[in-house]
């Protein structure tokens, strides 16, 4: 067992709520050890829309959230601006919508809460709304312009980290909570094991916070509390390129499969919501059904989807909360919880924060903070709104190459873009760093070496996370054996280059297996010829 | 045009019908999606006076009383392209030999049978390294390689290499099991 040592506070997950706690009171001058299971932005952080809401979706049911995010949209644009791509949104109504009650007399009440809760809401012609977005389901009768955005979840959470470490806070990734320190009805501490070493480890805190999301569920278990989490699984479909430029949203209740979020390059539809058994969380599957219905209404939004490669599938958990009062989840909430489980439980110097959404990440941190804070009688005051993330700090993507190199070759484009300011770090020493290995997202040796080295980069899962090696149109056919040399080496382990592509083509491969009929299935069997002819064994286990 | 054997598909399988079937003087053409030739066995046929329809595809086939008289192509349009014997080694989805959606699998120029899954959670497994199921759909062949239309034989027409069921070569570097299905075919047609 390994040493003691003493932070101010231990923040549990590594997702963007626990990154974000980790810089909100790394911030406060508190210090701050940050545990995490996997690696970051693993859990919801990484399986989601990546769309900054306006609030709009929110806003004729639930003023509140509509309000929370519409603030929160308009922060990240300034702090996280390198993570945002401000494309603009639309609602549109459809003419079956007009059927089922959400016709034009919905948009003017949907319009009018929006106002309410200060959403930029525009009522634009349809043929405009076509102008702006040709992509868009041409047979439409309404349209309203939002601010919406999409936001890189990764880079966001990344940046939080780097943050956080920048004001001296320690973070684990690979790292489980096996057990908590108690001291009678107070909460000391948490033993650890690392996952890969299988080292263990002891951590005190005055304060522990319980940010794991949907796996907060166990983490109070073993802390002796319960919260009523609702699992609630989202499935998504990725298609092989940006089919669109402006996020699509439909303009009537909340339903199934009717938002489309360009993302770099490619779009995402989304999302589902049906309640998992929490022993399922670690492995969520999409089903066919899922894809079937997510594809359909996906049409609905942009006809054009129909004909497009889907380059896979995947789901996350909503980390939802009960209300204590009723366990059935009848009355789930998103709206942000925090749990002071001194005063509900009787359990001292212990805290959870959870529901909430990726979008207002930065006010649950802060709420959490205020918290942690408050137990630690600090009068420290929240900065996360107004300072920039590391990256940030600088307003585009021409600003930074140009600043950095003149003119910028594709790669260093794409790492400014990426990494923000932070780009300045990538060292371009030689060609070869400047070569792309990943062709699809413009991923540069010179980029893989940054994460490597200032990241926390363990397999080629973890090197996604950083730079999107693989995300693209080819889903890592053509780059994932260079990549994997690349990290190999990078990593001063040469020799475990065929085992990391092993492990990232079979990640790869559950989200194609989803969607694999059409074109997929014509990439899958690609991939395989690729990887496997000449060299049957390499990928067995 | 009239030709002793037409082979549909120029990849290894149809190169090597074709060539075999030349060297025993047979009059041959190949229909290829392939966009060129260069550098191809192909090449080497055309030179020997082989046709080959490169960066082309079927878009008329005339079946009558069981036999497949004759086919029509893009490129040559209205030109009727006839043969004694038909091969198709048009290879698996990548190729477009086999096409999918969501539900079934088919041969998309003459619809002949193939064999395949219905359940598409069966198609795959979830580890990569696995063997995948979905490599061994493919068109159904009597012992003498004649496809059938929905049960019943063509019959002069052969299907050899990857559209088959049960053959390819994806997971192994290794064409024998290919080349041995287009050596089988040759020597049937020879023999007539």
């Amino acid at each position: 067992m390994n040493n003691h040592q003493d932070f101010d506070v231990i923040v549990i997950g590594g997702g963007i709520t626990g990154a974000g706690t980790a810089r909100d009171c790394s911030m406060r001058g508190l210090k701050v050890l940050l545990i995490e299971r996997h690696d970051i932005a693993n859990g919801a952080t990484g399986r989601n829309h990546g769309l900054l809401h306006s609030g709009a979706r929110y806003a004729v049911k639930d003023a509140e959230s509509a309000e929370e995010c519409i603030k929160e949209n308009q922060i990240l644009r300034k702090i996280a601006a390198h993570c945002v791509d401000d494309t603009q949104g639309l609602f549109i109504t459809l003419p079956e919508d007009a059927e089922t009650g959400y016709g034009l007399d919905y948009q003017k009440d949907f319009v009018e809460a929006c106002l309410k809760s200060g959403i930029n809401a525009k009522v634009i012609d349809p043929k405009e709304a076509i102008r702006m977005e040709p992509s868009v389901n041409p047979t439409l009768i309404g349209a309203v312009q939002v601010p919406d955005g999409s936001v890189d979840p990764f880079r966001l959470c990344s940046a939080n980290i780097v943050d956080a470490q920048l004001h001296g806070a320690k973070v684990l990734t690979y790292t489980e909570v096996t057990e908590f320190i108690k001291n009678g009805d107070t909460i000391e501490g948490v033993k650890v094991r690392n996952t890969v070493t299988g080292e263990e480890a002891e951590y005190r805190a005055s304060v522990t916070v319980n940010a794991a999301g949907i796996w907060g569920h166990d983490i109070a278990q073993m802390a002796g509390v319960n919260i009523g989490m609702y699992p609630a699984k989202g499935a998504l479909l990725v298609f092989a390129h940006r089919v669109n430029n402006v996020v699509i949203n439909r303009c009537r209740k909340s339903a199934d499969g009717d938002i489309l979020v360009p993302g770099d390059s490619v779009t995402v539809i989304g999302t589902t919501s049906t309640k998992v058994p929490f022993e399922e969380c670690d492995h969520m599957t999409v089903t066919p059904q899922e894809v079937e219905l997510l594809l359909r209404e996906g049409c609905a939004l942009c006809p054009s989807l129909a004909t497009t490669r889907i380059l896979r599938a995947y789901a996350g958990v909503r980390p939802l909360v009960a209300a204590d009062d009723d366990p059935t989840g009848r009355s789930i909430s998103r709206g942000i919880v925090c749990l002071d489980h001194e005063t509900r439980d009787g359990v001292k110097g212990f805290i959870s924060i959870t529901g909430g959404k990726l979008m207002t990440y930065r006010l649950m941190a802060e709420i959490a903070t205020d918290a942690v804070c408050k137990k630690l009688n600090s009068s420290a005051q929240c900065q996360t709104a107004t300072t920039p993330l590391p990256g940030s700090e600088s307003t585009g993507v021409k600003e930074v190459s140009k600043k950095l190199w003149g003119s910028a070759t594709q790669g260093q484009k794409a790492a400014a873009g990426r990494l923000g300011a932070k780009a300045a770090e990538v060292e371009f020493n030689s060609p070869e760093d400047k070569q792309l290995i990943c062709e699809c997202e413009n991923v540069t040796l010179a980029e893989i070496k940054y994460a490597v080295k200032h990241l926390n980069v363990n397999t080629m899962e973890d090197l996604r996370r950083r730079t999107r090696v693989g995300m693209g149109t080819c889903q890592g056919t053509f780059c994932i054996r260079k990549a994997a040399k690349a990290l190999a080496i990078a990593k001063g382990e040469p020799e475990t280059a065929d085992k990391l592509a092993a492990d990232f083509l079979s990640e790869r491969w559950k989200g194609m297996k989803a969607v694999g009929w059409g074109d997929t299935l014509r990439e899958m069997e690609f991939m395989q010829k690729v990887y496997k002819a000449g060299k049957p064994d390499t990928y067995k286990d | 045009m009239k030709f002793d054997v037409i082979i549909i598909g120029g990849g290894h399988a149809g190169s090597r019908v074709a060539c075999g079937l030349q060297d025993s003087g047979l009059k041959c053409a190949v229909i290829t999606s392939g966009r060129s030739i260069h550098g191809s066995t192909l090449a080497q046929f055309e030179k020997k006076g082989g046709m080959v329809l490169a960066d082309d595809e079927i878009t008329n086939t005339c079946i009558q009383d069981s036999k497949l008289v004759s086919v029509k192509t893009e490129k040559l349009g209205d030109v009727v392209l006839e043969a004694a014997n038909f091969v198709i080694a048009t290879g698996k989805f990548f190729s477009k030999g086999l096409v999918s959606d969501m539900k079934k699998v088919w041969e998309p120029i003459f619809g002949l049978d193939v064999e395949y899954s219905e359940d598409r959670t069966t198609w795959y497994t979830d580890n990569f390294a696995d063997h995948q199921p979905f490599l061994d759909f493919g068109v159904k062949v009597d012992e003498t390689s004649k496809p059938s239309i929905e049960g019943k034989t063509v019959n002069n027409l052969y299907a050899v290499g990857e559209l088959l069921a049960g053959v390819s070569c994806a997971e192994k570097d290794d064409l024998a099991a290919v080349d041995a299905t287009a050596d089988k075919v040759i020597d049937i047609i020879k023999a007539q």
